[in-house]
């Protein structure tokens, strides 16, 4: 649709407050044969369990009364209703449990479904475990199998390549927009750096802006290090009710905001439409704005972001927010999601990397966990590996999950020499940006620091 | 009983990574065939082949001039009534956007590096995506005037049938 009625617009809100208690995450690897997905399942939770809420397996068991499964595509495990095997792995049965599917999006769409499941009072201890088993094919086929996600009719055939139709947008948007080319490549440089500094990164690596502009093309102008991995690998949070928090950790982190948008799988068939406003935006910020979105904008984005912000009451997300994880899919993808979120107007969206808003230490640093460019895309696992890594900011907990020597040699990783703290002093909000397609599902998800 | 005739490989590489001795690691090797219909869309990929492009319009929704669909719909995403069938006029069709890709993903049947395009068309509701058959070395660009071209000997019957070229 492109008008809206009062429904379309209305602004979400939880019957009962929702928390998240704990986080645990595998490393992710290009190629993980020495695992099973159920190995890899079992291994995140149990450090979401036992690392995080110090609690005994058989114990925390007695709680779950509800699960949420998060798996983008049965072509890459090749094994149709896998979370059964996974729920059974971890011995859940008799509990009740879901697996959730959108696309790039699934992780997020994963928690919300988790925290509709707790504020409904449905359930009240609920953990989402999420993964993708993405080293059984080759490469080629695994960007084939992320193509299946594409229109099979209009688009698939045209490249089988998810690459080819961000870099279609990529182009239209340095036409229209015409930022520094180089800004787009700094985004890269940003997240392959964060990544040296976690132990469950796949490609961590320090680029200068001319390797990253050279380096080899997989669809012009989207070069290898602007595109994100492939990954293998899994991510677990638990959520709970007010109640169960308290009684399982002294610090929750309680969820303020949260929304969800779609648009038209099809970037073609994205008609021109005005534009939906923030709350820090006015109409005469875009009278002169012309075919909007075209390629230029996620207005699925758009529409979820617009949910999360009105429920926390968030008026300015780069003052009010102290730390971001977005979909960095592809180096494009993130400068544009910038703008659809309102970090900066539309066209500006350069800004946010440039003054520096966007790096540790800026005003709202993004991606420190190394984001899909340089830790993981793990499809399943990524919209729930990202509100891990917020989750352990806010709790003060990046280093105890990130410095600590126990992981980096639990992977077989040595900790770099020159390693850097990273935990964001004093940051009690956070938000986390789950994408899928072109732009196909968002989900928002704002987080706050417990009392 | 089990045929011994395909004997199971086993990888001992993968990904340019040794496979650890003590790990096994099996080739499953698939070939499926699904019969996919173009159902209420068969007319258009029937079109291709015979040298014509259609798209549909709602009259209703889209008033008399413009809001064509293409790729085309059987039904209007706003008052779910049937559509009605149209030859797009393709007079005026320019590149919206462009990416040559030299990495297709697997089962892509063109040939590499191939120029992957947008279109914006006159009268057009939507930017289609397609690619261009014939193009010279400084082409495309954002705004080159375009033509379709039809592969109606030994059609493909899906939308490489359709491709572009430069309007000389």
């Amino acid at each position: 649709m492109i008008t809206f009625g009062k429904g379309n617009l209305r602004v979400p809100k939880l019957s009962r407050p929702v928390y998240i208690i704990a986080a645990g995450l595998t490393d992710f690897r290009k190629l993980y044969p020495e695992k099973q997905t159920v190995e890899l399942c079992l291994e995140a939770i149990r450090m979401a369990v036992m690392d995080g809420l110090g609690m005994e397996p058989k114990k925390f068991k007695e709680f779950v009364n509800f699960c949420v499964y998060s798996q983008f595509a049965d072509h890459f495990g090749d094994q149709l209703l896998a979370a059964s095997k996974v729920h059974d792995y971890i011995g859940l049965d008799l509990i009740g449990n879901i697996e959730v599917k959108t696309g790039g999006a699934t992780g997020g769409s994963s928690v919300l479904a988790a925290i509709m499941a707790v504020a409904s009072g449905f359930a009240s201890c609920v953990p989402v475990i999420g993964w993708e088993r993405m080293d059984e094919v080759d490469t080629r086929q695994g960007n084939a199998y992320i193509a299946s996600a594409a229109c099979k009719d209009f688009e698939s055939e045209l490249g089988w390549s998810y690459t080819t139709y961000y870099a279609l947008m990529m182009r239209r948007y340095l036409h229209e927009y015409n930022p520094n080319r180089e800004t787009l490549a700094k985004i890269a440089q940003k997240n392959h750096h964060y990544a040296r500094f976690s132990p469950y990164s796949q490609l961590p690596g320090d680029y200068s802006l001319e390797e990253i502009m050279k380096a080899k093309v997989v669809s012009d102008p989207l070069t290898f290090p602007e595109c994100c991995v492939m990954s293998t690998g899994a991510a677990c949070l638990i959520l709970a009710d007010e109640e169960t928090a308290f009684k399982l950790t002294d610090k929750p982190v309680k969820i303020l905001g949260l929304g969800a948008g779609t648009h038209t799988l099809r970037t073609a068939d994205r008609r021109d439409m005005p534009v939906l406003l923030l709350p820090n935006e006015t109409p005469e910020m875009y009278k002169d704005i012309e075919g909007y979105p075209g390629f230029k904008a996620f207005l699925a984005a758009r529409c979820g972001v617009r949910q999360a912000y009105h429920m926390a009451g968030i008026h300015n997300p780069i003052r009010e927010l102290d730390i971001l994880e977005t979909h960095d899919a592809f180096t494009v993808s993130d400068i544009q999601t910038y703008e659809d979120i309102g970090l900066r107007p539309y066209g500006r969206g350069a800004e946010f990397i440039e003054s520096g808003d966007a790096y540790f230490e800026g005003k709202l640093p993004t991606n420190l966990s190394g984001g899909l460019l340089g830790t993981m895309h793990s499809v399943g696992a990524t919209g729930i590996f990202q509100v891990a890594e917020i989750f352990w900011q806010l709790r003060n907990e990046w280093g105890k999950f990130h410095a600590d020597e126990y992981y980096w040699k639990k992977y077989g990783k040595t900790k770099p020499e020159d390693f850097r703290n990273l935990q964001v002093p004093n940051a009690s909000r956070g938000m986390a940006i789950s994408h899928a397609g072109t732009g196909s599902h968002v989900t928002a998800l704002i987080l706050e620091r417990g009392r | 009983m089990i045929s011994s005739e395909d004997a199971p490989k086993l990888a001992k590489e993968w990904f340019r990574q040794k496979i650890p001795a003590e790990l096994l690691v099996k080739y499953n090797r698939k070939e499926i065939t699904h019969a996919h219909s173009y159902g209420g869309l068969s007319k258009f990929f029937k079109g291709l082949t015979e040298g014509a492009l259609y798209g549909t319009k709602c009259w209703d929704c889209g008033g008399v001039d413009g809001n064509i669909w293409l790729p085309p719909r059987v039904h209007c995403p706003d008052c779910w009534k049937k559509m009605v069938w149209i030859t797009v006029d393709t007079a005026g069709a320019k590149v919206y956007s462009y990416s040559t890709t030299n990495y297709p993903g697997a089962g892509f049947k063109g040939t590499v590096p191939c120029p992957l395009i947008s279109l914006e068309i006159p009268g057009v509701c939507t930017r289609p995506m397609s690619y261009l058959s014939k193009f010279a070395d400084d082409e495309p660009y954002i705004g080159m005037p375009v033509k379709p071209v039809f592969r109606k000997k030994i059609p493909t019957y899906t939308i490489l049938d359709v491709s572009w070229v430069p309007i000389d």
